[in-house]
């Protein structure tokens, strides 16, 4: 048999490159795709409702930091109401602290400040901190995520 | 027949030492030996970094305590975690000043590009490992630098959301983000770094001599005269961070503590150009919010300095000067922030 330069068609060899070389990549990518998943896990469920407290913690004019979900989240009664706000910077992401001195939300990193409704007033956060939902059942505070 | 007779006719050292003799390599100043260099403090860091995993507890509640305990217990403890944290200091400062002198030679045209490209992955991996060490101890700054760290790594183009994720081993900073950090920096990136070293090498040393400019350099034996100079070099690096290690000290600082405000402070040096900028610039930039602006601009930087040997073929003195430039205005700004 001559040899097959002048069929029509793919040749024999290019044909097999591909047919190799496109499973090799499948393989690779079907290989890879589990992996790249499983570094980046998928976001965790919330517990919900936390209970947070009694009322008498939290004093008039007070703001506490507690921990809900592993978040910190700023717990701030004034006159009339308990407020809840997530502690962490809507800029980029640092833990903010009450001043007591300046009556304010501070953020250390980049210098952002909050008044104590969560408003952003000064400095770079875009936006004001995420608040959560607080109820009071019992003099027992609640504290559930927004929305 | 001597011992090292012997082990020289074992190995066969006289066609090693024959092979090596012939090799040459242009006789340059000090800038020729940063690579070297740095692959030296990479072995440092593979060393002492070993040593620490004996004590080291990867563990969110454990993690603080074990390194004061490497450092308060351990006979020689508090040297060999100083030279880790030194010499990881160093390794990324030559990482970067390698590039930049590669930059300024122009070594990175053609056929260079490989070693260009692995170079660039190279910088990569190391402020990768950089990064994720300083989470380690699980201090209030370590917290603080993995949170902003990640937060800014969110706003990467396309990948973001995946790359916070995996920076943080889940949406928030918590024991998983110390869990992940450590199985990146002792395993996945070390193992890396090895692998991409290994094609560096192998690409440098292909195409020798289409590096460096012209070719009538004066050029010395790879053996013995480049590696006794090499010798000489590396044994001053190890002087200096054995003397920065004993003489300057590096605090842990206290354990991080979730409810507690983020620390005042400093992020490490190598961020600092970034924590100037992101400092001054407001929430919005543009009609962008301010990080997303810096992070996509940081983003077409890094791509143009990636794709340099294909944007600039023929290496022209503007990269030259743009490498110049560039470093002296990152140290300004880094200068700019401490003070």
């Amino acid at each position: 048999m001559p040899a097959n330069d002048d069929r029509k068609g793919v040749p024999r060899r290019d044909f097999l490159n591909v047919a190799v070389g496109g499973s090799a990549a499948a393989l690779a990518v079907a290989g890879a795709y589990p992996v790249v998943r499983y570094l980046a896990p998928p976001p965790g469920r919330s517990k919900g409702v936390v209970r947070v407290g009694e009322l008498e913690r939290f004093p008039v004019g007070t703001v506490h930091t507690v921990l809900v979900d592993e978040r910190p989240v700023l717990m701030v009664r004034t006159a009339d109401r308990l407020r809840a706000f997530s502690a962490i910077c809507t800029h980029l992401d640092c833990v903010v602290a009450y001043s007591a001195e300046r009556r304010q939300i501070e953020c250390p990193c980049h210098g952002g400040v909050y008044s104590l409704d969560g408003r952003n007033v000064a400095g770079p956060p875009p936006r004001p901190l995420e608040e959560l939902t607080v109820t009071v059942d019992e003099g027992v505070v609640l504290v559930s995520p927004a929305g | 027949m001597s011992t090292g007779d012997w082990l020289a006719d074992r190995l066969g050292w006289t066609r090693v030492e024959a092979y090596l003799a012939k090799r040459s390599v242009p006789r340059h100043g000090f800038m020729f030996y940063v690579g070297g260099i740095t692959l030296f403090l990479f072995l440092v860091q593979v060393a002492s970094g070993v040593l620490l995993t004996l004590y080291y507890q990867p563990d969110a509640a454990q993690a603080h305590g074990s390194v004061e305990r490497i450092v308060g217990e351990i006979s020689y403890g508090d040297l060999v975690r100083a030279v880790h944290v030194w010499a990881g200091d160093l390794f990324v400062a030559s990482l970067m000043l390698h590039m930049f002198i590669v930059m300024a030679r122009r070594s990175f045209r053609a056929p260079q590009e490989l070693t260009w490209l692995s170079g660039i992955a190279l910088l990569a991996l190391g402020v990768g490992e950089a990064f994720t060490g300083a989470v380690l101890p699980w201090s209030e700054r370590a917290c603080m630098d993995a949170r902003v760290g990640s937060e800014l790594a969110l706003y990467v183009p396309l990948v973001g959301a995946w790359l916070r994720r995996l920076m943080r081993g889940g949406e928030d900073v918590t024991s998983n983000t110390l869990a992940h950090a450590f199985g990146f920096h002792v395993a996945a990136l070390p193992a890396a770094l090895t692998f991409v070293v290994a094609v560096h090498l192998f690409a440098r040393s292909r195409n020798r001599a289409g590096s460096a400019g012209a070719t009538d350099v004066p050029t010395i034996p790879l053996y013995p005269d480049f590696f006794v100079r090499l010798a000489v070099a590396l044994t001053g690096v190890m002087v200096l961070v054995l003397t920065l290690a004993i003489f300057v000290e590096r605090p842990i600082g206290p354990p991080a503590d979730p409810r507690l405000s983020s620390a005042l402070g400093l992020p490490p040096w190598y961020f600092l150009p970034m924590h100037a900028i992101v400092r001054a610039v407001p929430g919005e930039l543009l009609g962008i919010d301010g990080p997303r602006f810096l992070v996509s601009a940081a983003c077409v930087i890094g791509l143009a300095v990636v794709a340099l040997p294909f944007i600039d073929r023929r290496g022209s003195r503007l990269t030259a000067w743009l490498a110049w430039i560039a470093l002296l205005a990152l140290i300004l700004v880094s200068v700019r922030a401490i003070t």
